[in-house]
């Protein structure tokens, strides 16, 4: 290799110094140099938390070879606080509560720094425009061009700068205040370290070998070749689980690395910690795996079929978890309908898609106490899990929860801070392992994609009189939350409305897909996508204004819910009537909008495909032609 | 992951023909590397082992920009941003600072590169169009010498061109059309950061009165392999007066242009949209007379 003599200005100091040649501007700033201000979300340029200047421009440094850099003058998040002082545009960040996970946000700050630089008068619409390369997954970025707004106004004198402190609060009271955050500092500064950003002296990389097969059995693993490579510490398979293996929220059905078999693309065979991330990248594509392929299962309601395969064999039936409520006599509820409606729906798997790709650190300590630092979501109940899995008490197991830069649910699952653990203990050295955006998209939980039949009966004023619905859910190929959302889609399937007569069941199914688990709102959103979608086309049927017809349905303070739950208040009403306000909603049935529709078309709905807001702020193309 | 021994910047077209030579077999070219680092990652290329890479970036030729009255010259190295903030280039390639307000996003296109755009040769590719319109002219080169053909014969097909294995592309002529309006249609799943679904590229040019067409360049891509000229409209629309019903039966010329494999209905009712906001657009930047198309026309297809 040759490495590449870099001479550059890097925060206003001469750097000069020998960088390996594949290095991206990204890996030579945060690993060379410790600036972790900015991160690494995607790698692909489609993220924006990477972004810093070069010679004044803006620019993706993960898709930037380090070479290039040559000479160049480059500022990272880092420079815009450098003697402490937070800038106008991180201090509106903090004071519009623009910071939410914060992964994004050193990302955020530099390219709302570079659109203020563009333009300082660059009103909202051109604000969003230059700041379209950098995702946020938290805020909505309501907020975000909050404090872009402010930041510009008060740079342009038009607000003063007080307008950036803390204003609303009387001493000690928060409550109903507008507040500012206190970890915002921490995050519009690019100081908070996530745990990909942590490192320790003496820490390896780990790398993992993932199963490129659905369903097959391993019959054998050789890791000799890859820890004959210098520089690989250690390489650990299932074989090195001291306990009893196992995790997940309800059954503890997923070892830390297959056992046996795989069950779906992507799980996790053998993990490798080396003396840096390339070694242990080149000694996990040397590590020779026998499979013997078996017949796979992708759909859920195949795999519920009498001679399906079988995904798992403490359960026959594929059947992870089946939640009945049964509610008065739904048959006899249709039978006194006025109408009665069947239909279908189906939801796709999502990804969480948070910015902060999985990432942990673990060490063994002085005492034996074995330390996994991670973002987890739910560090207890992993610590408890660990231990039996590692064969320790509880009291030599440890879990710090680094800040969780966006979660989503989907960070609840230990799906590797059980190798981080073993390979700690191996290697007796402390161990770091940072996911790719495709590893996270390939290994972790993903919302569960549902299939639902419903069907409704309904009086001609629009009463619910019974409502049937029968879901099944794409679990995956280990259980992880899959019981919980199944159980919180049954309860809450029926919405929140008054119906005498229901029955629901749902089902969440094993398969050779990638696990579902936990994601905001937990099942909540399968059914009730069924639920409220029928709804507006009973609406329609029955020439009600949907607003309506739920109103004529709403629980009201005090009801009782399908599952026995006595509601103190209830704030349906109270959301309808701000949703309707809010939208500017035109009332009537949806048969009476078509072509004339009142509601859209308004100064505040943008058109739906439109860019280059900046040529008529600045009139230069324009007047060019 | 883009894994290399030795990371190469020459000076000059001889330094890098010389590296290009003495590396035979064992490198590849980059520019503003934005394709090929995505490409270089799990789910498509994977880690990918290339001894030497060889940056065209700063080779001066490949940097090069020349506007004259009747062609425009650029390197192959000229990055996207440079058509938003080169305002005589604007003028010369009017539908170009269109493209590029489109283009990836504020950051990338500081790095991406015209040439790679057209050597990376996706359907998809935004600039390519545009270089059509302007009935482009790629300029190669090796160490033996230099030679040039059209861009629609430059391109074969998906990911595929005429470059020789030791050839550069070092920069286009373009036609240039100062005096036309110009504007550029694109949708995907969002504005930025985005893989065109269909875009357009439309340039117009009209009368004194801005009544008349007189000269008009259209360009679609994204919808087939390659880029396509769309000159059976520019010519039923060259020389006739400027109306909507004009415009609206342009658009709905029975070219049967979508090649897609998916979304084919969609696709067909964008093209359509876009044939007739993409006129309007131009023709407005281009003079319109304030009367020559209506309020309702402009409302449908806003
Ligand atoms: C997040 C993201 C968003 C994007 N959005 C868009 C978009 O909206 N529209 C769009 O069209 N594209 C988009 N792209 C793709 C990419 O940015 C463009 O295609 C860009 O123009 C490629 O240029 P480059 O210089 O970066 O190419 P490179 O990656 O450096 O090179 C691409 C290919 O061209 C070859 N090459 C480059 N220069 C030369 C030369 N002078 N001679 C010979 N061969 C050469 C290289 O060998 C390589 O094979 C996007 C990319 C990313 C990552």
């Amino acid at each position: 290799m040759v490495d590449v003599r870099l001479n550059a200005t890097i925060n206003g100091r001469k750097v000069s110094r020998d960088a390996k040649p594949h290095l991206r501007l990204l890996d030579f700033l945060r690993d060379d140099l410790n600036l972790t201000g900015n991160k690494e979300g995607c790698g692909a340029g489609e993220c924006g938390t990477c972004s810093v200047f070069v010679d004044g421009v803006l620019m993706k440094s993960c898709l930037m070879p380090v070479a290039k850099a040559q000479g160049a003058q480059i500022d990272t998040i880092e420079s815009l606080a450098k003697s402490g002082e937070l800038s106008v545009l991180q201090k509106a960040f903090h004071k519009a509560g623009a910071s939410q996970c914060g992964y994004c946000i050193p990302g955020m700050v530099m390219a709302a720094t570079a659109a203020l630089r563009a333009n300082p008068f660059a009103d909202r619409e051109e604000i969003k425009e230059r700041l379209g390369g950098n995702i946020c997954r938290c805020t909505g970025y309501q907020k975000i061009f909050d404090a872009v707004e402010l930041a510009r106004d008060v740079q342009n004198g038009r607000v003063p700068a007080t307008a950036l402190l803390e204003t609303d609060t009387a001493d000690g009271e928060v409550i109903g205040k507008n507040v500012r955050r206190i970890d915002a500092p921490s995050k519009v500064s690019g100081r908070l370290k996530y745990a990909g950003d942590m490192t320790m002296p003496g820490m390896l990389h780990v790398q993992v070998l993932r199963s490129p097969h659905a369903h097959a059995r391993i019959v054998s693993i050789d890791t000799s070749a890859a820890l004959a490579i210098a520089g690989v510490e250690s390489v650990i398979t299932s074989a090195d689980v001291p306990g009893k293996d196992g995790f997940g929220v309800f059954v503890h059905d997923q070892p830390i690395m297959a056992r046996g078999k795989v069950r779906y693309v992507g799980e996790a065979i053998a993990a490798v910690a080396a003396e840096d991330a390339l070694t242990a990248k080149r000694a996990v594509a040397a590590i020779k795996v026998v499979y013997e392929q078996l017949a796979p299962v992708f759909d859920p309601d195949e795999a519920m079929l009498q001679g399906a395969p079988v995904v798992h064999d403490y359960a026959p039936d594929n059947i992870t978890k089946h939640i009945p409520i049964r509610v008065g006599d739904v048959e006899a509820g249709f039978a006194e309908s006025d109408l009665v409606i069947e239909e279908s729906y189906s939801t796709q798997a999502i990804e969480h898609a948070y910015l902060e790709p999985e990432a942990g650190l673990a060490y063994v300590d002085h005492d034996d106490v074995v330390t996994v630092v991670s973002p987890s979501q739910n560090i207890t109940h992993h610590r408890h899990m660990l231990a039996r899995i590692i064969d320790k008490p509880i009291s030599k197991v440890r879990f710090i929860m680094s800040p969780v830069g966006g979660g989503f649910g989907g960070k609840e699952d230990m799906i590797y801070q059980g190798m981080l653990a073993l390979l700690a203990m191996k290697a007796m050295r402390p161990v770091r392992l940072v996911y790719t955006r495709e590893e996270s998209i390939i290994s972790t939980a993903k919302r569960h994609p549902s299939r639902t039949t419903l069907r409704m009966g309904v009086m001609r004023d629009g009463r619910i009189k019974a409502l049937a619905m029968r879901m099944v859910c794409d679990g995956g190929a280990y259980g992880l939350s899959t019981e919980g959302v199944m159980r919180k889609a049954a309860i809450l399937a029926a919405g929140p409305y008054n119906i005498p007569n229901v029955r629901i069941d749902t089902y969440g199914i094993y398969t050779n897909n990638t696990p579902s688990g936990a994601f905001r709102s937990f099942g909540a959103l399968q059914t009730q996508f069924a639920t409220e979608s029928q709804l507006d086309i009973i609406a329609e049927r029955l020439g009600l204004d949907p607003f309506e017809i739920r109103r004529i349905n709403a629980m009201r303070d005090g009801a009782t819910t399908h599952t026995k739950q006595t509601l103190g208040s209830v704030s349906l009403m109270r959301a309808l009537d701000a949703a309707e306000q809010a939208s500017g909603w035109e009332a009537g049935a949806p048969t009476v909008r078509g072509g004339t529709r009142g509601d859209l078309g308004h100064d505040d709905v943008r058109p739906s495909v439109t860019l280059g807001t900046r040529f008529a702020a600045t009139g230069t193309q324009e007047a060019a032609e | 992951m883009l894994i290399c021994d030795e990371y190469l910047t020459p000076a000059s077209l001889d330094e890098a023909f010389a590296a290009m030579e003495r590396h035979r077999g064992r490198y590849r070219v980059v520019a503003g590397c934005t394709d090929t680092l995505p490409w270089a990652r799990e789910g498509r290329a994977g880690d990918v082992e290339i001894p030497v890479l060889i940056d065209v970036t700063k080779i001066p030729e490949l940097n090069e920009r020349q506007i004259g009255d009747k062609r425009v010259r650029l390197g192959a190295a000229t990055p996207i941003q440079r058509f938003l903030d080169d305002a005589a280039l604007g003028r010369a390639m009017p539908a170009m600072p269109r493209c590029a307000v489109w283009f990836a996003d504020d950051q990338i296109r500081a790095q991406a590169t015209l040439g790679g755009n057209v050597v990376n040769a996706s359907p998809a590719a935004d600039a390519t169009p545009c270089l059509e319109a302007h009935d482009a002219i790629v300029e190669l080169a090796s160490a033996k010498g230099s030679r040039s053909m059209p861009l629609r014969e430059f391109i074969t097909g998906p990911g595929k061109t005429q470059l020789a294995e030791d050839e550069l592309v070092t920069g286009f002529e373009c036609d240039a059309l100062a005096g036309f309006g110009g504007s550029f249609e694109k949708v995907g799943h969002r504005r930025s950061l985005v893989i065109s679904v269909v875009c357009l590229a439309v340039m117009v040019k009209l009368d004194r009165d801005g009544r008349t067409i007189e000269d008009t360049r259209l360009a679609i891509a994204g919808i087939r392999p390659v880029p396509r000229r769309l000159r059976e409209i520019e010519d039923h629309l060259r020389g006739k007066r400027l109306t909507g019903e004009l415009l609206e039966e342009a658009a709905d010329m029975p070219l049967d242009l979508v090649q897609s494999r998916s979304r084919q209905e969609y696709r067909r009712d964008v093209v359509r949209g876009f044939l007739v906001r993409g006129l309007i657009a131009a023709a407005k930047r281009a003079g319109a007379s304030p009367d020559a198309l209506t309020q309702e026309l402009e409302a449908a297809y806003g």
